[in-house]
């Protein structure tokens, strides 16, 4: 007996955005990353093609970050000293987008500077020819005083820059639209915030395909439901029309479950939850692929194990047969 | 429009396009052709000709067009005897003369005769450019003459801070101050401002840039105040700069005309400052920056333009020197510039809370116990109000805080004195209907002081100051400077100024404290009076959308929000501050059943708001499209089909209902953005308005009440009963008290005769 699967016509889709430019679009990338576009929602390849799949951006920072798990330390090892060197090992990994992190500091514990922060951004720019994202460390005053910088001295390279929140995303996008590149909005898992950000943001006169939006999630085990839910829920808002929800999303299940407990100790818990680097991969893997699920455009990710599993799950989902 | 104006103005750019049009030609013949035109490090060719126009002039040659175009937008003068229409043609002629005025200088720097020389002059950051004088391009370029053109990287710098509002605006500066004294004053009150000025212009040969100069005031950029030239032309480079801000900033291409104009008008908050005499050329000039939005405003009498159209408020505003009411010249230059904030609507950032004890929302819930106590105000021992009324822009005076009376240092440890509040309010978008709203934000703005403590409103206020915060220095001005920042950080959008006066002595206190009392009686009546018929709009609430996505509050001026925090003027309020917020205004739009209270607006809102969950919604029933709720609601309404009425559960009451069921258990039917017929989380003052689900039968349905409710409501219900005409009705309503069960109910309205039994069925 056959069944007839019903299907669903959307009358929006997902903003396409582009991320990075080669030499003859301005910049110096060597590759270029294109994401959204989805008239459906995610995966179902019968109500319509996914013209451009997930993709997985590797976290690193300015310097060896402090707070991270020893089982990512060990994984990565001296690396973590040399952003130029980290970028590359990224690359090499198999990541498809490079996140810049900056601490409040350096690795000499003295606060950063604008220069340091063009220095390490221009050295990872040469490092890599994947597209980067740079965040600054999220206070208000050192964010504007390093990403204007940063956005003047790379003109031209479509890079990300982040976090734009309700309270500061003027100076950042003003920053973006004077150098041609995107921005990253971020908003507490509300639908609503998330979509005055982009009112705001756009009517500054930035044009939807250089903004991706960051919902904020949690991890597995950790509210992971509620940012589902709130993805999920931009989604479907974007794909009946409302054309602030349809930028793309970009999420952080590297950041969300390496700080969980099953992640970050190793000692001193039940010997049920098994070997310690094997859980934290698990962990990091099983959030990134639910995020996906959800609707995710990017999943940002920190271990390279991680990396080839998440990126096999997507082949699995791209590859389903339309029914 | 004024006619003189326009006159002058049309006239002055006449002379000009046509002296640009010789200087260009002699320029031609001189130099050629080919000879390249540039303004010094700037990618933007010449910026005004560039973004109005889109021509990227890069040689003399190319200059021709410009100027024919330039010409094509002069019109001649108005005629004394035919009254035409001359708004369009005056601003045709601005632009012209803008052209014109750009024209000129870019001849000008080829001939080396810009930036223009004044010995003596040292500035402190300048446009770098390739001066023919070789010691002078050795030090930095920036001796011995003016600064010209703004460079690229400047505008990068500041033109990033104009858009983020980190500065709030900039100030062109024309012609020259009544005194140097004056010069002074005026610069430095726009500096502390963080207004970026830009000086130009002259008055019979002598400029605000020489009186500057005299006095020794650093100019450059480093100082914010950046001279351009001591000719009206150089204002030229004001607009450029302001052009490029909205090509580097706005995303704008070369030629957008509209859009450029557009964006200065709406995010680059400058405006022209016309000081002495002003000549044709000037008027053509000022009209010119009107083109971008920019208003003037002139120290001399000249006529005025006040209606609003190109610019955002008054196009012209003529304030002069001598009649501006001021002691010396310090307070008129306040006044002046205060004038001008004003006139074009800049926003000055207030961030930090200048008191000497530690400020934060972290102080808010901190209790000043009686060993703790400096001095208390209110409370038992004394008489403590707090009294926010609206002002008129020009009454007040922003950041004035005066203490009328003695401050407390004469008070005993642990004594209490009189003091009386009155903060003075005015805006351009501010509205009396705001009074009260502001007004119980004081409590907050207050408490965030460590070591006070605030409790109450209006006249019942009660504030507690602790020894600790007495000894860090803590007085009596610093109320009204905690109350200063935060009225302008948390409502800049509908407060320009706000003055702060604060009475101790007892007898001003009291005849102060009356007033006080007949405004506040006023504004309750004045909520009495404001029923929903009295409106056409209603406000959306979606701020608990977070928790249930699809539930969206209607507030209307006779049903607050739920959660008893929103009513509709605070909506109303919300929504000025914040345009793109979760409470948006809703045009009610066709009645299609006045009793139940269906609209086409609201129910246009509540699907859209919904997502399409709220197909219809009734304002004024419970038993038919109920509104929905989130879970913060105040109270549960819930049908009671035995005794044909309802029950009312306030959050606080822990008991049994006589639905068998607790507050809690029912908060799980009544929330989550679910229309259920029978059940609604409503705010505790919906309970006395005449539109307490008036299309059931209104308040005489309610058969049980939570005794709290009927204790902390006691006045305000006794008000209901009165105008139920049955005075004795509150005494006739069940609670936990007496009845904790349907079966108990019965019994218990016979014996106290309760209305519901005598009413319709209510299904």
């Amino acid at each position: 007996m056959s069944i007839e699967i019903p299907k669903d016509k959307w009358p929006g889709a997902v903003q396409t955005v582009t991320l990075g430019a080669t030499a003859e679009q301005g910049g110096t990338r060597t590759k270029v990353v294109t994401i959204g576009g989805e008239q459906t929602l995610p995966f179902m390849h019968f109500e319509s093609e996914t013209p451009n799949r997930p993709v997985i951006a590797m976290e690193m920072s300015s310097s060896r970050p402090g707070g991270w798990s020893q089982v990512l330390q060990d994984t990565w090892g001296d690396v973590l000293d040399d952003p130029a060197k980290w970028a590359q090992a990224c690359e090499q990994a198999g990541a498809e987008l490079i996140v810049l992190m900056f601490g409040l500091t350096d690795a000499d514990d003295n606060p950063i500077t604008p220069d340091f922060a063009v220095q390490t951004v221009k050295a990872v720019l040469e490092a890599t020819g994947l597209p980067l994202v740079v965040l600054g460390p999220g206070q208000v005053d050192i964010d504007n005083a390093i990403l204007v910088p940063i956005a003047d001295a790379t003109k031209g390279e479509r890079l990300v820059l982040g976090l734009c929140e309700e309270g500061n995303y003027r100076t950042i996008v003003a920053a973006a639209m004077a150098n041609d590149h995107l921005v990253l909005g971020r908003t507490p898992m509300d639908v609503n915030l998330a979509k005055q950000l982009n009112i705001l943001m756009t009517d500054m006169g930035l044009p939807r395909d250089r903004i991706i939006m960051d919902p904020t999630t949690g991890a597995l085990g950790y509210g992971i439901e509620y940012g589902y839910s709130v993805m999920e829920r931009l989604r479907l808002a974007a794909l009946q029309g409302d054309a602030m929800t349809q930028l793309p999303l970009m999420v952080n299940p590297g950041f969300e479950s390496w700080k969980t407990k099953e992640s970050k100790v190793g000692e001193g818990v039940p010997d049920a939850w098994g070997d310690w680097a094997e859980r934290g991969v698990h962990w990091e893997t099983v959030t990134a692929v639910s995020l996906i699920e959800a609707g995710a455009d990017v999943v940002v990710l920190r271990h390279p194990d991680s990396l080839t599993r998440v990126k096999e799950s997507i082949d699995e989902l791209m590859a389903a047969e339309p029914v | 429009m004024s006619r003189y104006i326009a006159t002058r103005a049309i006239r002055g750019a006449n002379a000009l396009v046509s002296e640009a049009e010789a200087m260009l030609s002699q320029a031609l013949k001189e130099r050629g052709n080919n000879t390249s035109v540039s303004f010094p490090n700037t990618a933007y060719y010449l910026p005004v000709i560039f973004g109005m126009t889109g021509r990227e002039i890069e040689t003399l040659g190319q200059l021709e067009a410009s100027l024919a175009h330039a010409r094509k937008l002069l019109h001649p003068v108005p005629s004394d005897k035919q009254w035409t229409p001359y708004l369009g043609e005056t601003l045709d002629s601005g632009m012209a003369t803008l052209i014109a005025a750009e024209t000129i200088e870019a001849i000008r720097y080829i001939y080396g005769l810009q930036p223009e020389r004044m010995p003596g002059v040292e500035l402190a950051g300048a446009t770098a450019f390739t001066s023919p004088d070789a010691d002078s391009a050795k030090e930095g370029a920036s001796n011995g003459h003016l600064n010209g053109a703004i460079d690229d990287i400047q505008l990068r710098t500041w033109g990033i801070q104009l858009v983020d509002g980190r500065m709030p605006g900039f100030a062109a500066i024309v012609g020259c101050a009544k005194t140097n004294e004056a010069a002074v004053q005026i610069i430095r009150e726009l500096q502390r401002r963080n207004i970026l000025t830009f000086l130009c212009g002259n008055v019979n040969g002598r400029s605000i840039i020489d009186q500057l100069n005299e006095e020794g005031v650093e100019l450059g950029y480093d100082t914010y105040t950046v001279p351009f030239g001591t000719d009206t032309l150089s204002a030229i480079y004001a607009l450029g700069f302001a052009t490029r801000s909205a090509l580097t900033f706005g995303g704008m291409k070369g030629g957008q005309a509209r859009e450029i104009l557009d964006y200065n008008r709406d995010r680059v908050f400058a405006f022209v400052l016309a000081l002495g005499e002003v000549d044709d050329l000037k008027y053509a000039a000022a009209a010119g920056a009107i083109n971008f939005g920019f208003p003037v405003i002139a120290d001399t009498v000249i006529p005025q333009i006040l209606p609003t159209g190109i610019t955002t408020y008054e196009h012209v505003v003529s304030m002069p020197w001598n009649e501006i009411d001021g002691g010396d010249d310090l307070e008129k230059a306040e006044k002046l510039v205060q004038k001008c904030i004003e006139v074009r609507g800049l926003k000055v950032q207030v961030s930090d809370v200048p008191v000497p004890v530690p400020y934060g929302s972290a102080f808010e819930g901190e209790v000043v116990r009686k060993a703790d106590l400096r001095i208390e105000f209110g409370g038992r021992n004394s008489r403590c109000f707090e009294f926010l009324r609206m002002a008129k822009l020009d009454d007040i005076t922003d950041g004035k805080v005066e203490v009328i009376g003695p401050d407390f240092s004469e008070v005993a440890e642990q004594g209490s004195m009189d003091m009386g509040i009155v903060i003075d309010v005015a805006g351009r978008q501010m509205e009396s209907d705001f009074e009260p709203v502001l007004e119980r934000q004081i409590h907050y703005f207050v408490n965030g002081a460590s070591g006070i403590q605030h409790v109450g409103q209006r006249d019942i206020t009660w504030i507690r100051l602790s020894a600790k915060a007495a000894e860090a220095g803590f007085d009596l001005e610093d109320f009204g400077k905690i109350l200063h920042a935060r009225f302008h950080s948390d409502f800049g959008a509908i407060v320009d100024k706000v003055a702060i006066t604060i009475y101790t002595n007892p007898d001003q206190v009291g005849e102060l404290l009356e007033e006080a009392r007949e405004t506040y009686d006023f504004r309750n009546k004045r909520l009495a009076d404001l029923t929903d018929d009295a409106v056409d709009v209603f406000y959306s609430c979606t701020l608990c959308q977070s928790f249930a996505p699809n539930h969206v509050c209607v507030v209307s001026p006779e049903r607050l929000g739920l959660c008893g925090a929103y009513n509709w003027l605070d909506c109303k309020a919300s929504y000025n501050i914040n345009p793109t917020g979760p409470n948006q205004p809703i045009k009610v739009g066709r009645v299609i059943d006045a009793d139940r209270g269906y609209w086409e607006g609201t129910n246009d809102y509540a699907k859209a708001g919904s997502h399409g969950v709220v197909e219809e919604l009734a304002m004024y029933s419970i038993m038919e499209n109920p509104m929905t709720a989130c879970g913060c609601f105040e109270c549960i309404v819930m049908l009671i089909p035995e005794a044909n009425g309802v029950m009312v559960v306030s959050r606080e009451d822990t008991s049994i209902t006589p639905a068998g069921m607790t507050f809690s258990t029912l908060a799980g039917m009544a929330g989550g953005g679910i229309q259920t017929p029978g059940v609604m989380g409503v705010g505790k003052f919906y309970l006395a308005s005449p539109k307490f689900i008036s299309a059931d039968g209104g308040f005489p349905r309610v058969v049980w009440m939570s005794s709290v409710l009927k204790e902390s409501m006691a006045a305000e219900l006794q008000i209901v009963a009165e105008r139920e005409g049955d005075a004795k009705l509150i005494d006739r309503i069940a609670d936990e008290r007496s009845v904790t069960s349907v079966e108990e109910l019965l019994p218990w309205m016979e014996e106290h005769q309760h209305p519901a039994l005598a009413m319709d069925p209510i299904f």
